[in-house]
């Protein structure tokens, strides 16, 4: 991996960790990040993917300073954005669910389209580790099980 | 049609399809020394580790996770899917999938033809029936009775119930345990054999069963109010009381250990669950709460006919031969009537319309293809014609959910699909007018009802703006409070409900389609519309906000008094080729012997001649036993 392909790919760690909710580590931790990398990288042309990239590590440095403020830029400058919003929102599906988000029509006549921009489930990997299953407090369905009788538990217990 | 090719071996007995039926049909004929040949249409054999891994990666990257998913599904060898069904529009049927379906309502079951048949995702929910649902047509006036009782298919449902291995308390699972007023006093009465339990101690109840339970326990529910009483009970007729109990479930819990059990007049040792099949399957013995029991339980934990098949197979009293690729295409008969010869096609290449056609003898020949299967096969071989029965009276359990939000947290997406369920209402004096149900406690929130929690997802992200922090936290907020219960009503035996075969409608194989005529009776409406309210009425006392939402372009959409419901399929098809005495409106004789044929049985859910509110699995694998036990004794 080249030098420049590195910088973009912390960039985009940078971003996808404004847009959904889970530090760095966190989203290392799956194991599928260069996969949708990858993903991504295939789906958007590149001055599109510049443009996100470069408003990743600004972004998390601001939510690091005022979360608030972060997420207002954010809404403004990315999700608010009729170029930058639809690749974002997929981008925020794609790390939740393991799967990617096909595209709206309109931004795909507008800013072009990939045939990589198929609704699939990237990985057997993908699916395991889709942060849905974390943020509902549960495991993913057919894997990481929790052992006999858990599910008589008390729920788990979240702050917030 | 070409010539078939005979087989050189010929056997004690031939078993078309290795399924529920089929499985311990095979491992009582095979302990009782016989040589059985089993013949299935599927491919593969998921009892081998790497392809029942294979499965299981196959439902991680389907983005429909429905039933079939992970399972094989060859063009040349069509399992009817979920996916298919659609409404079925004035007078032509609807062809999507591999049912022809003539309506008015699509029929929305589905099944597996692979080796293991529809065992492979079942839920594992195991319930006897009730004295009165053999008695439908003496105590209701409605339907058939059945030419045998509750308590002559007791010993036998001991047997399937240690054979399957399931998860229970006796004490819990009476009819008086379980909250019913039954239609007759003495229904409760040696429901269960004194000194017989389950083999294994139940599965513990989720906390979302609990929850329901805490508040909704007593909740009253009139079985008898029609609209335009103002709410309050005909006279003479039962407010039955919700309660909450634990169903006993096919999948493995702690066995049993330091009480003799009877079993089927037989001292039994404590039992031993079994885990997976196949070389290296040391794994996964206890339910590990994986939560994915439909559509496959990744450890085995939950019982499948593949275990049953591996006991037959290693057990040399008899011999065991099991032949897939082996679609039965033709039973021949000789002018007495005796079955001569099967003929089926062996094919090479999965997948690829190509055969070899080919011919089997054995002195007894079995369907146990489930009940479309079996009706289709026997229709298209011109058998069963003594009466007008073969392929009708199809039933299932029409399927409709409510849904909704709790006021806390319950903890859904969490071990088996369901592990408690309400059995007040399944049976009454109420079940003259209005069918009897079951409602089933899911632990997967809104899973079933609304593809939670991808759904979840995509409307958050997509439609409420979400992102970052605050997605997560209304993800978890929202999700951990979903609720649903399931409502599976019986039907009532209907000639118009039917499997038939056309000669326009045929497979890549050349085989026969199923063509199926089907509705939802005004019997069973009415049931669906009180269950429906009583699951209003608990949501109401549990503070729960209502979610349920039926709408008329749902494929499974009727109306009944002026309300619209939507129902599903639940895979629970029975009914086709029914058991009874007089040849005239029965298929087969009370053990499984065709009437007409006396060297063939079918066996199956389609022998039943009603389907009650119990899943059909634990009656049919208790009428398997039934039915070995005759062919033993015919083969003698």
């Amino acid at each position: 991996m080249d030098e420049v392909a590195d910088t973009g790919f912390s960039a985009f760690i940078a971003l996808s960790a404004v847009l959904t909710g889970y530090n760095r580590a966190e989203l290392h931790a799956t194991g599928c990040a260069q996969d949708y990398w990858q993903q991504l990288r295939q789906v958007t042309p590149p001055a599109i993917l510049e443009e996100l990239l470069d408003l990743g590590p600004a972004l998390d440095a601001a939510m690091a300073t005022d979360p608030e403020a972060g997420e207002r830029q954010a809404r403004r400058d990315v999700l608010g954005s009729e170029k930058l919003g639809p690749p974002a929102r997929s981008l925020i599906q794609l790390w939740y669910l393991g799967q990617w988000t096909p595209l709206p029509l309109e931004w795909r006549r507008a800013w072009g389209a990939s045939r990589f921009d198929v609704g699939r489930i990237i990985s057997t990997r993908a699916y395991k580790e889709g942060l849905v299953w974390d943020a509902i407090g549960a495991h993913p369905m057919g894997a990481k099980q929790q052992g006999f009788g858990a599910w008589a538990l008390d729920p788990p217990q979240r702050e917030g | 049609m070409a010539t078939p090719q005979d087989d050189e071996v010929s056997y004690d007995v031939v078993i078309v399809g290795a399924g529920f039926a089929g499985a311990i049909l095979a491992k009582q004929l095979v302990a009782e020394g016989k040589s059985v040949l089993i013949l299935e249409a599927g491919a593969d054999r998921g009892e081998d580790w790497r392809t029942y891994r294979d499965y299981l990666d196959q439902y991680f990257l389907a983005q429909a996770k429905t039933p079939n998913s992970p399972y094989p599904n060859l063009p040349t060898l069509p399992s009817p899917s979920v996916l298919d069904i659609t409404a079925v529009h004035g007078t032509q049927p609807d062809t999507n999938g591999y049912f022809v379906q003539q309506g008015p309502l699509p029929f929305g079951s589905n099944y597996l033809r692979a080796y293991g048949g529809t065992s492979l995702h079942w839920l594992g929910t195991s319930l006897r029936m009730f004295p009165a649902d053999f008695e439908m047509r003496t105590r209701f006036g409605r339907g058939v009775d059945w030419p045998f009782g509750y308590q002559e298919l007791r010993p036998y449902y001991e047997q399937a119930e240690w054979e399957i291995g399931v998860s229970a308390n006796a004490e819990d699972q009476t009819p008086e345990a379980l909250g019913i007023h039954v239609s007759e006093p003495d229904d409760g009465k040696n429901f269960f054999e004194s000194g017989y339990d389950y083999p294994m101690h139940p599965i513990p109840d989720s906390y979302v069963a609990r929850y329901i339970a805490e508040a909704g326990d007593g909740t009253p529910v009139a079985t008898g109010v029609r609209s335009g009483w103002g709410g309050k009970p005909e006279p003479g007729l039962d407010v039955v009381d919700i309660k909450v109990s634990n169903t006993p479930q096919g999948r493995n819990s702690t066995p049993r250990h330091g009480k003799k059990i009877m079993v089927a007049g037989r001292e039994r040792e404590a039992f031993e669950p079994r885990g997976g099949t196949g070389a290296f399957a040391f794994i996964g013995q206890r339910c590990e709460g994986n939560s994915s029991c439909i559509p496959i339980c990744p450890i085995q934990a939950k019982y499948t006919a593949m275990k049953t098949l591996a006991d037959a197979r290693a057990n040399r009293t008899g011999q065991l031969q099991i032949q897939t690729q082996s679609i039965a295409s033709q039973v021949e008969t000789a002018e007495n009537g005796c079955v001569s010869g099967l003929v089926y096609k062996r094919y090479p290449f999965p997948g690829v319309p190509q055969y070899e056609l080919r011919r089997v003898r054995a002195e007894h020949y079995v369907l146990a293809g489930g009940a479309v299967e079996n009706a289709t096969l026997a229709l298209a071989s011109g058998l069963c014609r003594s009466s007008q029965e073969l392929g009708r009276n199809l039933m299932d359990h029409p399927y409709m959910m409510t849904w909704g939000l709790a006021r806390d947290p319950v903890g859904p997406f969490r071990g088996p699909g369901s592990t408690s369920g309400i059995g007040s209402f399944r049976d009454g004096v109420f079940r003259n007018e209005k069918a009897a149900f079951r409602l089933e406690i899911g632990n997967w929130g809104w899973n079933f009802a609304a593809g939670a929690p991808y759904s979840d997802v995509a409307r958050m992200v997509g439609e409420e703006n979400l992102f970052g922090r605050e997605l997560r936290q209304k993800l978890f907020h929202r999700v951990q409070r979903q609720v649903r219960v399931g409502i599976l009503v019986e039907q009532l035996p209907e000639p118009s409900n039917r499997v038939t075969i056309d000669p326009a409608y045929r497979d890549p194989m050349g085989q026969y389609r199923p063509v199926i005529g089907y509705d939802v009776s005004d019997y069973s409406r009415a049931g669906l519309a009180l269950a429906h309210d009583a699951c209003i009425q608990l949501y109401r006392r549990l503070g729960v906000e209502n979610h349920t939402a039926y709408n008329p372009s749902d494929s499974g959409y009727f109306t009944h008094e002026g309300k619209g419901y939507t129902v599903f399929g639940s895979g629970h098809i029975v009914g086709t080729h029914r058991i009874g005495i007089d040849p005239k409106t029965s298929v087969t004789q009370p053990d499984m012997r065709c009437h007409d044929h006396e060297n063939l049985w079918m066996v199956g859910a389609g022998s039943m001649p009603t389907i009650a509110t119990s899943n059909p699995t634990l009656t049919l694998a208790a009428m398997g036993f039934m039915a070995a036990e005759a062919i033993n004794r015919a083969l003698q």
